[in-house]
């Protein structure tokens, strides 16, 4: 093995091996392998129902592979429960926003710091001499990333009242909060316009910069995918079909094909 | 008007999240407090003892089963089992000589361990399914108190308290039975508030409304889910160790049937699910306004003016009682927390009309 070998591969953040996932009698996975390094963010492409979802379930603990091994830092995540996969550093936001309707965008952010806090009723009994010092010093923290996001102006709103675009932007921050390893971004563009897009994709680039986060983005705007992402992999039918730098990935006359069909298929 | 919210600037993360951040409010439950405290001077002993005492009482265990329905979103409508189990433990309990003290302790972990038992089927199912499961136990648990002699005391029996002391205060007079009341409500008052506002209440908030999205940043929803049942039925037990040594004195089964169930789950749901100050409203309007009804029609009826059979006066409280609740669900579905919420928001901004949040 080569010196620049060796480095890359002490370098890999998350791999997946030969991952395979069905539903029944559908294959929805078929033998995916990808390997995303430290640093750089990562895009995952392809039509509709290609198992773009379907793969990050299979990371987060959703729906674990029925084969292949999906490892993180070296190590075999496969078949660990979610909330265990979250405590090892790996977070995600969801395609449609998954925030706490009953709680207000402070307390949503506030969650994504469960996973160091050490949440009990005897703290909660004692609030001011026990639980009051933990909940100051992961308030800094998540100041910290209110003040990233540019979310002061709603801190206090109830989560469900503020417009899609800023809702998206909680769930970045929340996201951010665990002070991810590995962040999985599904869709953070869907349903925007130009203006949030644009404000969302100087949000990711702002986030990684900040905090150093690998990350593995999910999105249909190929506009954004060329834009910020230095590799991509292509899905369709469950399949791998192109994988590269993202420029390269995504003219590859496969992916061309995945998406508008061939010359001779025009009727 | 009466709040003020111009010139409340928060420096410190603390006060921020104080309980009452509005120096209004905290006046007001200042004022509440120092009532609550002097209620035996003020008031003659049937309004404290069948008044006063009952509602704090009942106000504490709709706090504790608002817990579980509204801040954890678990249905529960066997919540008079548990308190049925933590009034029995607590007379076995101080029957053979344990001190009240620990006695009341183990009347909620009594009650907690059954009602974890019970609530692992939330594990599995949600909803009208775990209705059906918390009703099985309260059928269970009421069957069994009747059946088993040892834990009823006979058949048709009814069980004495005995005479017993909390923290060193003889339990006899109306004065340290209302005060030992009035200290468990203000501890479960202030435990919910703070569950509510510290990150294990966030965390049972979280598995309420998106399980899969509590998980996915590190929130084992089955822990939580079991914690909740956990900590309600304790406070429960407790609640209900409170209430048969300090108001009931002598404890039947039928004192814990299904009806008080639901009684339980329309405080609740009146109320306001997860509300505080829900709890206190659901309490007095369940327990006290069937009581005020029928003292109002009977003045009315004293006078004559329609003649109104004894057979119809004893029927209109009942009536226009369950038309109330069914009023208040219609007219605000959030209950009457949400009522008076309104109602201080408007004072908040008077003369104006808007709020920011």
């Amino acid at each position: 093995m080569t010196q620049t070998q060796h480095d890359a591969d002490q370098d890999i953040v998350l791999e997946c091996d030969q991952v395979n996932r069905w539903f029944g009698g559908l294959q929805a996975l078929k033998g995916i392998s990808l390997s995303v390094r430290k640093g750089e963010i990562f895009g995952l492409v392809g039509p509709n129902g290609s198992g773009k979802t379907t793969l990050v379930n299979a990371i987060t603990g959703f729906y674990p592979p029925q084969q292949g091994q999906i490892r993180f830092l070296g190590e075999p995540i496969n078949g660990l429960k979610p909330h265990c996969i979250a405590q090892k550093g790996i977070a995600r936001t969801f395609q449609n926003v998954a925030l706490f309707r009953g709680l207000s965008v402070l307390d949503n952010i506030l969650l994504g710091r469960h996973i160091f806090m050490r949440p009990s009723i005897m703290a909660s009994l004692f609030y001011w001499w026990w639980a009051q010092k933990e909940e100051v010093a992961h308030r800094v923290k998540v100041e910290e990333i209110i003040d990233l996001l540019q979310l002061e102006s709603v801190r206090d709103e109830p989560v469900d009242v503020i417009p899609l675009g800023m809702q998206k932007r909680v769930e970045l921050a929340r996201a951010l909060c665990a002070e991810p390893r590995f962040l999985v971004l599904d869709e953070p563009m869907a349903g925007m316009n130009q203006e949030e897009k644009e404000y969302m994709v100087r949000f990711i680039l702002d986030a990684r910069e900040a905090m150093g986060t690998t990350m593995l983005l999910i999105e249909h705007h190929m506009d954004v995918v060329t834009a910020i992402c230095n590799r991509a992999v292509v899905l369709n039918n469950g399949e791998k079909i192109a994988e590269g730098p993202t420029r390269e990935a995504i003219n590859d006359p496969a992916v061309v094909t995945a998406y508008i069909g061939k010359v001779k298929d025009a009727a | 008007m009466f709040y003020r919210l111009s010139g409340i600037h928060h420096t410190r993360y603390e006060s921020a999240r104080a309980l009452w951040p509005v120096t209004a409010d905290r006046r007001i439950v200042q004022g509440l407090l120092l009532l609550a405290v002097a209620a035996p001077f003020l008031l003659s002993d049937l309004y404290l003892t069948s008044y006063m005492l009952p509602w704090l009482i009942w106000t504490a265990a709709a706090l504790s089963l608002t817990l579980l329905m509204g801040v954890a979103g678990q249905l529960h409508f066997g919540f008079a089992a548990v308190m049925a189990i933590g009034a029995y433990t607590s007379i076995h309990l101080t029957r053979a000589g344990v001190p009240f003290e620990l006695a009341l302790l183990g009347a909620g972990l009594m009650a907690a361990l059954i009602g974890c038992l019970f609530g692992a089927a939330a594990l599995r199912v949600k909803g009208l399914y775990l209705v059906m499961a918390t009703l099985a136990m309260q059928y269970l648990v009421e069957w069994t108190i009747i059946n088993v002699p040892a834990i009823s005391g006979g058949a048709q029996a009814t069980l004495s308290t005995p005479d017993v002391t909390f923290l060193f205060i003889p339990l006899q007079s109306d004065g340290a039975l209302y005060y030992t009341a009035l200290l468990w409500t203000v501890v479960v008052t202030l435990l919910i508030m703070n569950i509510k506002r510290s990150s294990f209440g966030r965390a049972l908030v979280a598995v309420r409304d998106k399980d899969f999205a509590a998980s996915v940043i590190g929130v084992n929803p089955l822990k939580y889910k079991l914690l909740a049942f956990f900590a309600s039925s304790f406070l429960g037990g407790v609640t209900g160790a409170v209430l048969a040594f300090c108001y009931y004195q002598a404890v039947t089964p039928e004192q814990f049937g299904f009806n008080v169930s639901i009684q339980l789950v329309a405080m609740v749901l009146v109320g306001g699910l997860g509300s505080v100050i829900g709890a206190y409203l659901g309490a007095g309007f369940v327990l006290l306004l069937p009581i005020v009804l029928t003292n109002l029609l009977a003045f009315v009826a004293q006078f004559d003016l329609i003649p109104i059979s004894f057979n119809l006066l004893s029927h209109i409280p009942l009536m226009v009682y369950g038309a109330l609740i069914i009023g208040v669900i219609l007219f605000e579905p959030l209950g009457l927390a949400k009522i008076y919420d309104n109602i201080r928001k408007y004072f908040l901004v008077w003369p104006f009309r808007h709020t920011q949040s």
